[in-house]
């Protein structure tokens, strides 16, 4: 083991920022969720729905998804070059400067300071925050590569620096453009592209990375094809950035863009499915570890979840399934498959293998990880039916004329049900954070 | 791949900025597709009503403060603002969104879901009272909602009634001129507008049927008990109808009789516009005559005492100049000034002394604002002149009208012309 390439106090700095979103931010998901049946259930001023929700969703991009990834990139880019971090005294300030922009962003929020852009609510300065701690990171990244001993550039790296620069980019894009720029429709066109990069080009490559990174590591088996990976990374590369149109369908958009953003949303079945191939094809022959290794059980599961949350994306992007569709829970149902059952169970179930890596054995209690994994999987994919199932029969309802308040009447059970699924899985991410911080101080 | 520079430079700088420039900034960059018109629905000055391409409104003064607040409070994430050409959403929230109507919106407020209807047009579709209620608490007129309570939007004033604050007003005034920019559209809007109904048998399951739908749709406002008394109409100025005591404005029967039912029906489809009575249309019809039944239960008299004959409508003519000029001479005739105003702003010298049977104070309609209560058609108007409104000082003119020799339509068309938009 040459652990002394990685920096493990950066490693666990953001882990310890990481597990403290892993905690909050699902935790307001469950509230938000308890008000759509008790709407009176924590309602003030500061904490109604309409303040409260941004709070949660770039929680958990820019929090637990992002902290945690970037907890896993500082022990995966040295493990793949070869060489430590360059300029690793800088990390100190990213790790602070990320997370505490997010905090003050909250803050904000909740004070009513929200720009009206999705998913780009910030008010100044805090994205500048995010957009420098950002900055050292590529920098960073960037540097540590082109030093790299193996002259080949594995697979997890294409995607990180792809993420790196696309998110850099995007966020600036999102931040200093996007709230100054056209009016009315190309402005909700340019919003589109920007809400489809920061899953599509930040959350997607950044997750795949993590899994072509840890499952070939953990499963103790070689990547299943490098051919098949340079298509999945291609056709995502090309296909991606296109797609945003597919949030404002059927709106004043011009047809024709409307339509580009469909063609490519169904093109990205390729990536998709050419992704999976090769994690499934890496376990072939090797799936008992599935059964014992929870670091495996999960980025498999996440990967099935991915393939179903995405495919179900591409497809309902097509004018069809998006008339009753859209503006649903169905919308709700993919973006938890994907973001949440995909991306999200990939670094937790990676954080359980680093964990072990730089804590030693007994860094983790085995039985409660065992635990949080079926919590994990049980709600997430309930949740993912529940709110499927409850989109299709909401958008069916109204697409043939119901009042709309009826259709509200239908949804309240399917909601309770919901909630119970997001309690299930939010104790499961909270006993991934308790277990991790528990044992691995002991160890 | 052997490169750090492709990586970056291919995949990640160039599919972004091909992408953005091909999706986000080529489209907009053609003239014919970034149109500044919408279609307007305007009143002319012989009180018709005509379409054209006009400029949207732009935002100022308290209606862009409104949007800031619509911004701050987040009512974004729930409310989207867009009507997609889907026949369902059309007929629910009014006429497919137009490019033009967007051309003041930075940021743009389209919205990804809907867990509230959708407000692109909801501006007129409820009265400010109904607005003003539902703020601060929805569940009083809508059990089912689950919008948060905005209590923050009040103040108490000096009698210690809740009342609206600067926010609370700013809000309103932007929620309310959402459509505007398309005029007068609900003057013409098909589905919410209704000659006649015709009637149903009152039989004890359509009243049980329509116990139900009161419950859930009128007793906020109406009372349980049906008696005009519910939770919300504290907080209305136009207090919601008493239907145990069988007095009922908007009939096409004559004055002091009972509605027929197809009057009822068409107020309940049509709502009562500025006013809390919001329009049912959206309900089934079958909904709709089970709850009149239920209604008229309140009123034991519905079933002994028959309403009389309705009064004939016939065709409206063509209006012409000649006719609107004559239908000023019959609204003074007929002294509609003395409550109504000489210009008819609902400014008569009588104005302030007026009320109804329940001695509740009673402003008379300003026709300036082209806004009816039971309908803007010249059949509408024809209909309340006519018949008068029951339970409140407006009388019946048939007598007048008919022992003058007049013609009422002129009379119709010129009240209609009082709302005629500036050309």
């Amino acid at each position: 083991m040459n652990e002394g390439l990685v920096n493990t106090s950066i490693v666990k700095g953001w882990f310890r920022w990481g597990f403290f979103w892993a905690i909050v931010a699902p935790l307001i998901g469950i509230i938000l969720s308890l008000k759509f049946n008790f709407p009176d259930f924590l309602s003030n001023e500061y904490l109604h729905f309409g303040r409260l929700r941004p709070v949660h969703v770039n929680g958990v991009i820019l929090g637990l998804f992002s902290s945690l990834f970037f907890g896993l990139l500082y022990y995966m880019v040295p493990k793949l070059t070869g060489v430590r971090i360059h300029r690793e005294e800088w990390s100190g300030y990213a790790i602070w400067i990320w997370n505490l922009s997010l905090v003050a962003g909250s803050i904000s929020l909740l004070l009513g300071y929200n720009k009206g852009l999705e998913v780009a609510e910030f008010p100044n300065p805090v994205p500048a925050g995010f957009i420098l701690s950002l900055l050292i990171i590529t920098y960073q990244v960037l540097v540590t590569i082109s030093k790299r001993k193996e002259e080949k550039i594995y697979v997890s790296l294409w995607y990180i620096i792809a993420a790196l620069v696309w998110t850099g980019l995007n966020l600036t894009f999102g931040n200093l453009i996007l709230p100054y720029a056209g009016s009315g429709v190309s402005n909700a066109a340019l919003h589109g592209l920007f809400i489809h990069y920061v899953v599509g080009l930040w959350v997607t490559p950044a997750g795949l990375s993590v899994i072509y990174f840890f499952l070939p590591a953990s499963a103790r088996a070689p990547l299943y094809s490098h051919k098949i990976s340079l298509l999945g990374f291609w056709s995502l590369a090309f296909f991606y950035p296109f797609v945003g149109i597919h949030h404002y369908l059927l709106s004043p958009i011009p047809d024709w863009t409307e339509t580009i953003a469909i063609v490519t949303s169904m093109m990205l079945i390729i990536p998709v499915w050419a992704v999976v191939t090769n994690f499934f094809g890496t376990l072939k022959g090797n799936w008992s570890k599935f059964q014992t290794d929870v670091t495996v059980k999960l980025l498999i599961f996440g990967a099935v979840m991915y393939f179903i949350g995405s495919t179900q994306g591409s497809f309902e992007a097509l004018r069809g399934l998006q008339k009753p569709t859209h503006f649903t829970d169905f919308v709700i149902a993919h973006a938890h498959a994907t973001v949440f059952g995909g991306y999200i169970v990939f670094v937790l179930g990676a954080c359980y293998y680093v964990w072990k890596k730089i804590n030693g054995d007994g860094s983790y209690n085995e039985r409660l990880a065992q635990w949080s994994t079926w919590m994990i999987m049980s709600g997430i994919t309930g949740m993912v039916i529940v709110l499927s199932i409850q989109g299709l029969v909401q958008g069916t309802e109204l697409i043939t004329g119901a009042e709309f308040i009826d259709s509200l009447v239908t949804m309240k059970p399917y909601w309770l049900l919901r909630t119970i699924t997001g309690i299930t899985m939010d104790i499961g991410i909270a006993l991934v954070a308790i277990n991790l911080l528990r044992y691995g101080k002991k160890a | 791949m052997r490169s750090v520079k492709t990586i970056a430079l291919i995949a990640g700088a160039g599919f972004f900025f091909l992408a953005v420039f091909i999706q986000g900034i080529i489209p907009y960059l053609f003239k014919e597709i970034r149109v500044q018109k919408v279609t307007k629905v305007v009143r002319t000055s012989l009180g018709t009503l005509q379409e054209l391409k006009a400029d949207p409104l732009p935002y100022d003064g308290v209606i862009e403060k409104g949007r800031r607040i619509y911004i701050r409070e987040g009512c974004w994430y729930c409310h989207s603002m867009y009507i997609r050409p889907l026949q369902s959403e059309v007929i629910r929230w009014g006429p497919l969104s137009e490019f033009g109507e967007y051309s003041y919106d930075l940021p743009h407020l389209f919205g990804t879901r809907r867990i509230g209807p959708d407000l692109t047009r909801i501006g007129g579709k409820y009265g400010d009272d109904w607005h003003i209620a539902h703020f601060f608490n929805p569940r009083m007129i809508v059990p089912d909602s689950i919008m948060p309570r905005f209590t923050w939007f009040f103040k108490k004033d000096t009698n210690g009634r809740y009342v609206l604050n600067d926010d609370g007003k700013a809000i309103l005034a932007f929620i309310q001129s959402r459509g505007l920019s398309k005029g007068k559209w609900r003057d013409e809007f098909p589905y919410q507008t209704f000659l006649q109904g015709s009637s149903s048998v009152q039989s004890r399951l359509s009243v049980e049927n329509g116990k139900m739908v009161y419950l859930r749709r009128c007793a906020g406002c109406h009372g349980e008990k049906g008696d005009g008394k519910g939770e919300a109409s504290n907080f209305f100025a136009i207090k919601p109808r008493d239907f145990t005591s069988g007095t009922y404005k908007f009939r096409s029967t004559p004055s002091g009789s009972l509605p027929l039912d197809g009057d009822l029906y068409r107020t309940v489809s049509a709502g009562i516009r500025g006013t809390a009575m919001p329009a049912w249309y959206v309900l089934s019809e079958q909904e709709r005559w089970d709850v009149i039944n239920y209604i008229k239960s309140f009123y034991p008299d519905f079933k002994t005492t028959p309403p009389e004959q309705p009064i004939f409508i016939p065709q409206p003519p063509s209006p012409t100049e000649g006719m609107v000029k004559k239908g000023r001479r019959v609204f003074e005739e007929l002294k509609c000034w003395e409550c109504h105003g000489s210009e008819g702003r609902g400014d008569g010298e009588k104005a302030n002394t007026l009320k109804d049977d329940w001695d509740n104070p009673i402003k008379p309609t300003d026709f300036t604002k082209g806004i009816f209560k039971s309908g803007s058609r010249p059949e509408d108007l024809y209909r309340t002149i006519m018949t008068g409104l029951n339970g409140t000082p407006m009388p019946s003119y048939i007598d007048s009208i008919q022992a003058m020799n007049e013609d009422p339509w002129a009379l119709v068309y010129y009240i209609l012309s009082l709302s005629a938009d500036k050309p």
